[in-house]
């Protein structure tokens, strides 16, 4: 909605002093914090992986493998480059993009530890949505579903129009995230969400039987829990890839709380 | 719609505005801004906002300018080129600091066989004695993560019910139990002789018991449970035996006890040598209704393998506490030491 004209102006327009609120102190403070958190529950949890895998398929003939995750580490000895000495290709995954294998006992410790951080920090960051009112920004609308299909399109046809030299315009940006924007953003407190109650689920089987049952069953509740992590990877690849892509005032919103991209009506690309 | 193209529109005076014509107003004014925001002149009427040093973010906006929002709610604050360059300058220098603190307390709970892999020697002797001189040692490290092994511990024997049951299941839904004994399988030729022997009892006098004193005495239990397993996995198993609670009631122990120690002196280790199996239970869990002394699964009487000829079902705690061919239970007020809590493991386990 455009407003009116006749509506009374406040103090001072767009000028070079202003700047727009983009991010509540305590969003700031738990959107960091995940970077530690996150990173000890996924190497925690891929070592814990490693004592019962979530994946497993019949034995391998060469192998002998079972596990998904130790197939990897034998296709990267046999296939990455400085990788073919390595001695126990079934662990090499693990040895790798985990703290290690062999260490459930460690593994645990620290799950746990980190699992009640992310906790934590999960109410930091709904307290500083709530005080920041930065939730309107994340609710999608109905309307949004237009803005996406623009989105994709703008999405598919960038690399192809930048090698061609094309002007490929941004669609229109009238609020802080583009509705893809939004899903994604919003997607990462409710995966966040997920993973605590897929988490609850298989640690509290009993007591929380109920929980259990809502994710069909423990071994169900794990594969969850498994592809959560595995969403929060493919969150944070195009994430930092964007915000790097979207420049600095991006990322220093994040730290310092606020942008120097006041919008206006003829900004494309806010 | 209406777009103001005339930069010209005079502002009004601010002040008596209802908030949501002010940022109706704010967002008119920002969309009205012209094409080069540098020619808009600072509202006749209106002082210029001052230059308040302390317009920070999240600060009280009353003292600098009424609230201005965008249309999505965003806020709008005055902050001078010269505040920006300190807040930021101040905000980057905590995010920095913040990030080294949070670097050395991720290295400072890191495992050991994880530095071993992933640093040299010489990296390694850098990074402890820098961790050692502000007060991050392998003690303190110890200390935190058995704190949160501990914490977790507490929430769950606080969430623990006696009379919640565990999900059961029909015989379609039995799955193969592995048979996890961490080492060796103990050869059957203990059973002939097995004897249980129940110490902190309420008459003092230790109790010897054969299984053909106890299977005859109590009533017979069958249930189909699941046996969850630290590392993961999962089975479901039907298991028969009588009830834990209503053993306690035949053998009370003594009283103030809260805890029992089982042992099973046939344990071995990988090794194939004797290797004395224990575990601490609390006598709430043993009195759950679905906690049994087991000595049939599926109908037929323990093999080697499950624990022949009596073991601990309990399926409210995780598969280890389910010790197998107990040969001695001690009851006690103080907690006795577990098997597997001694190499950092948590110890209630409750599920």
């Amino acid at each position: 909605m455009l407003p009116e004209v006749t509506a009374p102006a406040t103090a001072a327009p767009a000028t070079p002093d202003r700047v727009v609120v983009q991010h509540h102190s305590l969003v700031r403070i738990s959107h960091w914090l995940n970077v530690p958190i996150l990173l000890a529950m996924i190497l925690s949890g891929l070592s814990i992986c490693w004592a019962a895998p979530v994946l497993r398929h019949a034995p391998r003939a060469r192998t002998g493998s079972t596990d998904y995750l130790a197939d990897l580490g034998y296709w990267a000895v046999a296939h990455v480059p400085g990788q073919k000495g390595f001695a126990t290709p079934r662990t090499w995954f693990y040895d790798h993009f985990s703290l290690g294998h062999g260490i459930l006992a460690e593994a645990l410790r620290l799950h746990w530890l980190f699992a009640y951080l992310f906790m934590a920090n999960g109410l930091l960051y709904l307290l500083g949505l709530a005080l920041g009112g930065g939730y309107r920004s994340l609710l999608p609308r109905l309307s949004d579903a237009r803005g996406s299909l623009a989105m994709m399109r703008y999405y598919a046809g960038l690399l192809p129009a930048k090698l061609l030299r094309r002007h490929w315009p941004h669609p229109p940006l009238r609020e802080k995230y583009n509705p893809l924007q939004k899903l994604g953003y919003l997607s990462m407190p409710l995966a966040g969400g997920a993973a605590v109650a897929t988490g609850w689920a298989m640690h509290k089987p009993a007591q929380l039987g109920w929980l259990e049952r809502l994710f069909g069953g423990y071994d169900r509740a794990r594969f969850f829990h498994f592809f959560l992590l595995w969403l929060f990877v493919a969150f944070v690849i195009p994430h930092v890839v964007l915000v790097i892509a979207d420049g600095w005032d991006t990322f220093r919103s994040m730290v310092v709380g606020w942008s120097e991209r006041v919008p206006r009506r003829s900004d494309d690309d806010a | 719609m209406t777009t103001p193209e005339d930069p010209s529109v005079p502002a009004p005076p601010t002040g008596e505005t209802a908030p949501d014509e002010v940022s109706a107003g704010a967002a008119a004014t920002l969309d009205a801004a012209p094409r080069n925001p540098t020619t808009t002149e600072p509202e006749g009427s209106e002082p210029p906002p001052p230059d308040e040093p302390e317009a920070e973010i999240g600060a009280d906006e009353t003292a600098a300018s009424p609230p201005a929002r965008l249309p999505d709610g965003r806020r709008l604050v005055t902050l001078s080129p010269a505040d920006r360059r300190r807040q930021s300058r101040r905000d980057f220098f905590l995010f920095g600091a913040s990030a080294v603190a949070a670097a050395a307390a991720f290295y400072a709970v890191l495992p050991d066989t994880t530095r071993e892999r992933i640093l040299s020697e010489g990296e390694r002797e850098f990074l402890d004695s820098l961790e050692a001189r502000v007060g991050l040692g392998a003690k303190r490290r110890e200390n935190i993560l058995n704190r949160a092994l501990t914490f977790d511990d507490d929430v769950a024997e606080a969430l623990y019910s006696p009379r919640r049951l565990v999900r059961t299941y029909r015989r379609s839904d039995l799955t193969p139990v592995p048979n996890n004994y961490a080492g060796e399988t103990p050869d059957s030729d203990y059973i002939p002789d097995w004897k249980l022997t129940v110490e902190g009892l309420a008459g003092g006098t230790p109790a010897t018991l054969g299984i053909g004193d106890l299977l005859p005495r109590f009533r017979r239990r069958d249930q189909i449970t699941r046996l969850c397993c630290v590392e993961g996995w999962s089975a479901i198993g039907w298991w028969g035996g009588f009830r834990f609670a209503e053993f306690l009631e035949a053998f009370p122990p003594e009283p103030g006890a809260r805890w029992a120690k089982l042992e099973s002196s046939v344990n071995l280790d990988s090794d194939g040598d004797p290797d004395p199996y224990f575990v601490s239970i609390d006598l709430a869990t043993a009195r759950h209704p679905q906690t049994l002394l087991a000595t049939h699964q599926n109908g037929e009487p323990l093999s080697v393998e499950h624990g022949a000829p009596l073991r601990l079902l309990a399926p409210m705690k995780l598969g280890l506490k389910n010790i197998k061919a107990v040969t001695r239970i001690v009851y006690s007020a103080a907690e006795p030491p577990d098997y597997w809590n001694l190499q950092g493991y948590s110890k209630y386990d409750g599920l």
